[in-house]
């Protein structure tokens, strides 16, 4: 019988491993996490869906500033 | 009836929306539109939030600025191609309660996939994920159901083999309706693989073909509002 860890990383043989209710909870921390360090909660632009529109305006972030910017960039 | 579904059944999305399919009738629109007020929602972009553009299969778009919400953004839709009407959907959900009491209900696994089904890039492997969890889950002790629905969406080909290898009698009568099975069957995993990778794109293509029409309607939409916001 194949087992999850002959084709998927350790990480989603954990993952699997436990009930959906413990799979809905741990998302609830990440979400947790997620929010203490000022993540938005607008959705990334999707090109590929239907619903995208290209001209649509985005909501700012809460604390006004720009997103995240590249401070340091690598010689490649 | 997206991210947060798709972790509970063993995917894993990071969906910052929050999607919900509904029954559009007059009467639950109402109730929608008290809680969607409650939320200090508004909608973004096109359709306008009326019946007819939900009953068309189109989505409309809210975003939320109550305090404990702010900027949170819900997607409503009422139909879904492919997908049974919502009287189907809501007999079949998964309700679940958290510890402190919410219950939520959720749309069942193999709705949840045929929803999946679309022409974006990042749907399918969770459509993969989905099944996979699931037959790790319940293989132990399957339903005919189970190794049904298995044998009709899996998309891994060493489980796919497996269980054909199994259930030979079963996956024999499945083929006509999912004929990559007779490769599952006859242990070709290359021509598995090849033939998993056509039912996408076929499926990929159905599902830009179903938006066509809707698209345009959007597209006349979005020009219409834009003409009225300049006084046109």
């Amino acid at each position: 019988m194949i087992q999850p860890e002959h084709f998927v990383e350790d990480e989603w043989v954990e993952w699997y491993r436990l009930t959906p209710v413990r799979r809905w909870l741990e998302s609830e921390k990440l979400w947790q996490t997620y929010l203490a360090l000022g993540g938005s909660l607008d959705p990334e632009p999707d090109t590929q869906s239907p619903f995208f529109d290209a001209r649509a305006p985005r909501a700012r972030p809460a604390h006004g500033r720009t997103g995240v910017r590249v401070l340091r960039r690598g010689g490649v | 009836m997206g991210g947060q579904a798709c972790v509970f059944y063993g995917a894993a999305e990071f969906s910052r929306d929050t999607d919900f399919a509904i029954l559009a009738d007059a009467a639950n629109l109402v109730r929608l539109r008290t809680a969607l007020a409650d939320l200090q929602a508004d909608v973004v972009a096109v359709p306008p939030f009326e019946l007819k553009y939900l009953r068309r299969g189109h989505a409309i778009h809210f975003r939320c600025q109550h305090p404990e919400a702010p900027g949170m953004r819900v997607d409503v839709m009422s139909v879904m191609r492919g997908v049974d009407p919502f009287s189907k959907l809501w007999r079949r959900r998964t309700t679940i309660e958290l510890p402190h009491g919410t219950t939520c209900d959720l749309l069942a696994l193999p709705d949840l996939v045929q929803a999946k089904k679309t022409q974006r890039d990042k749907d399918w492997p969770m459509i993969r994920r989905l099944v996979e969890a699931h037959y790790f889950q319940h293989r132990g002790r399957p339903t005919t159901a189970q190794i049904t629905f298995w044998l009709r969406e899996l998309r891994t080909p060493a489980l796919l083999v497996e269980i054909a290898g199994r259930r030979t009698g079963l996956c024999r009568r499945l083929i006509p309706k999912r004929p990559l099975l007779a490769a599952a069957a006859a242990r070709q995993v290359d021509e598995l693989e090849r033939a998993l990778r056509e039912e996408e794109t076929a499926e990929r293509e159905r599902d830009k073909r179903h938006w066509l029409p809707l698209r345009k309607e959007l597209e006349k939409l979005r020009h219409t509002t834009a003409r009225r916001a300049q006084g046109v």
